[in-house]
């Protein structure tokens, strides 16, 4: 770490300390989210500024939010998985950088996102057991189910038993409806009717780690290299066109996730160039053209880290 | 309304006098106030702007009345005139026309002069530079938040 920045000593009085407080929020609101830890070193009642929760309702009632990417990565070499987020350099790619502060994650525990906050269900480790992750100061907090409430609340969805096994791996909420998959069917659950149904047609692909962008699922379909799409209002399943020069890239079929991030869609893939195994990560705009079918506009496309990494899970926040 | 009431004077800090459309004027939420209030006359002091940055205002009031009345102008050209309008104002006369705009609470404008201040902070040193701001952390605090905060900072 070799930032430096020099003490000023200016005796003319500073004109941003003569607005009013809430004038200085305003303009705070305004400046990239990924500049605020500079902003924190300007002096320590920018610092307070920062840190302060009415500056992130700012952000979201001027609505100056941003989705930030996160990614779960397994590190091969020192058998452990970190938070990475997903910045911009100065040269404009991006790059995955590790968040030294958050404990070491571990193996069994899913994610969720809400917000701002990542939230860590299951697992053994004592650590991260009920926890969340506040992606504004990237520290750890008591889990939460109720996101409202901040309690547990147990049974608002009671599970079919006869119906569905507990080894549901993948869920989804599109149009107001829960959707899960175990081995052998998929499943739908309308909240108001309190009622399962299998889904058929949704069972017809083996879907996994799916997103959900527009009410529309999206998954990667790894053995046969495409990028598919469950429409449950049309009840059918298309195939996502116009990636046919980005999906060849993907040496990888097991290891590619797709998230859903800002009203896109992110593809995470591993190349492998001269021995060496690259994270990349491909944005996509989606597009429904006449007679239904969804083309995929590939935006940007960025190698983000090199190493042997497993990605167990992409996140996307906004804060 | 006889053609006398259509028009208003704002006087400035330093006792400039400016001659407006009352249509222009009322942008201000608080010159709007200021007229509801009949205790004002057609003449409304404005203690705490100068002429200098009180005329500028008045450009902005303007272009945006003269849009809202005739709607002549496509959003797209006010845009790229506000643009141009905060392009080349420098830092003194921006953080003063942050203040008219809080003080005559004018919204858009104080939306317009605020993002101006934002996008021209990109940089560490520019901030300490354009909000010419002391830096009164000790070397250890600093290393401290830099420590905390080591995924914003390029190495």
């Amino acid at each position: 770490m070799s930032y430096k920045i020099t003490a000023k000593k200016t005796p003319s009085l500073s004109l941003i300390t003569s607005l009013p407080e809430d004038v200085i929020i305003d303009i705070l609101a305004r400046v990239p989210r990924c500049d605020y830890p500079k902003i924190s070193l300007v002096s320590k009642h920018f610092q307070s500024l920062v840190a302060s929760p009415e500056l992130y309702v700012r952000r979201s009632l001027l609505n100056c939010t941003e989705h930030c990417l996160y990614a779960v990565l397994f590190n091969y070499e020192t058998k452990d998985s970190h938070l990475y987020i997903l910045r911009r350099k100065p040269n404009c790619n991006r790059c995955l950088v590790l968040i030294p502060s958050l404990p070491v994650i571990p193996w069994g525990v899913s994610f969720v996102t809400v917000g701002s906050r990542i939230y860590v269900f299951g697992g053994n480790d004592k650590k991260y057991i009920e926890a969340s992750i506040d992606c504004i100061s990237h520290t750890k907090m008591m889990m939460v189910f109720n996101t409202e409430t901040q309690m547990w609340e147990p049974e608002i969805i009671k599970m079919d038993t006869e119906l569905i096994s507990i080894n549901c791996f993948y869920w989804v909420v599109m149009a107001d409806k829960l959707f899960t998959r175990d081995l052998y069917n998929s499943f739908a659950y309308e909240p108001t009717k309190s009622k399962w149904k299998m889904d058929d047609m949704l069972n017809s692909k083996v879907w996994r780690s799916a997103c959900v962008v527009d009410d529309v699922l999206y998954y990667y379909d790894g053995d046969e290299n495409k990028i598919r799409a469950y429409d449950p209002k049309q009840k059918c399943w298309s195939v996502v066109k116009g990636l046919e020069k980005l999906l060849p890239e993907t040496i990888d079929p097991w290891w590619s996730e797709t998230v859903s991030y800002g009203g896109k869609l992110t593809l995470f893939f591993r190349k492998v160039e001269m021995q060496t195994s690259e994270i990349w990560c491909a944005e996509i705009a989606l597009e429904r053209r006449q007679g239904g079918e969804i083309w995929g506009k590939v935006e940007w496309c960025d190698h983000l880290l090199t190493g042997n990494f497993h990605l167990r899970k992409p996140l996307a926040v906004v804060v | 309304m006889s053609k006398s009431e259509k028009k208003i004077v704002l006087k400035s800090l330093d006792n400039e006098a400016f001659e407006v459309e009352k249509a222009v004027a009322l942008q201000s939420q608080t010159i709007w106030v200021m007229c509801e209030d009949k205790c004002v006359g057609n003449e409304i002091p404005l203690e705490n702007v100068t002429g200098q940055i009180l005329a500028k205002v008045i450009d902005y009031c303007k272009k945006h009345a003269v849009v809202d009345g005739d709607g002549d102008e496509s959003s797209e050209e006010l845009k790229n005139w506000d643009t141009e309008f905060t392009k080349n104002m420098d830092q003194s006369t921006l953080f003063n026309m942050i203040l008219a705009a809080n003080y005559l609470n004018i919204k858009s404008l104080l939306n317009l002069t605020c993002q101006a201040v934002a996008d021209k902070t990109k940089t560490i040193d520019e901030f300490h530079t354009f909000l010419n701001i002391e830096n009164n952390f000790t070397p250890e605090e600093e290393a401290q938040i830099c420590q905390e905060n080591l995924w914003a900072f390029d190495d």
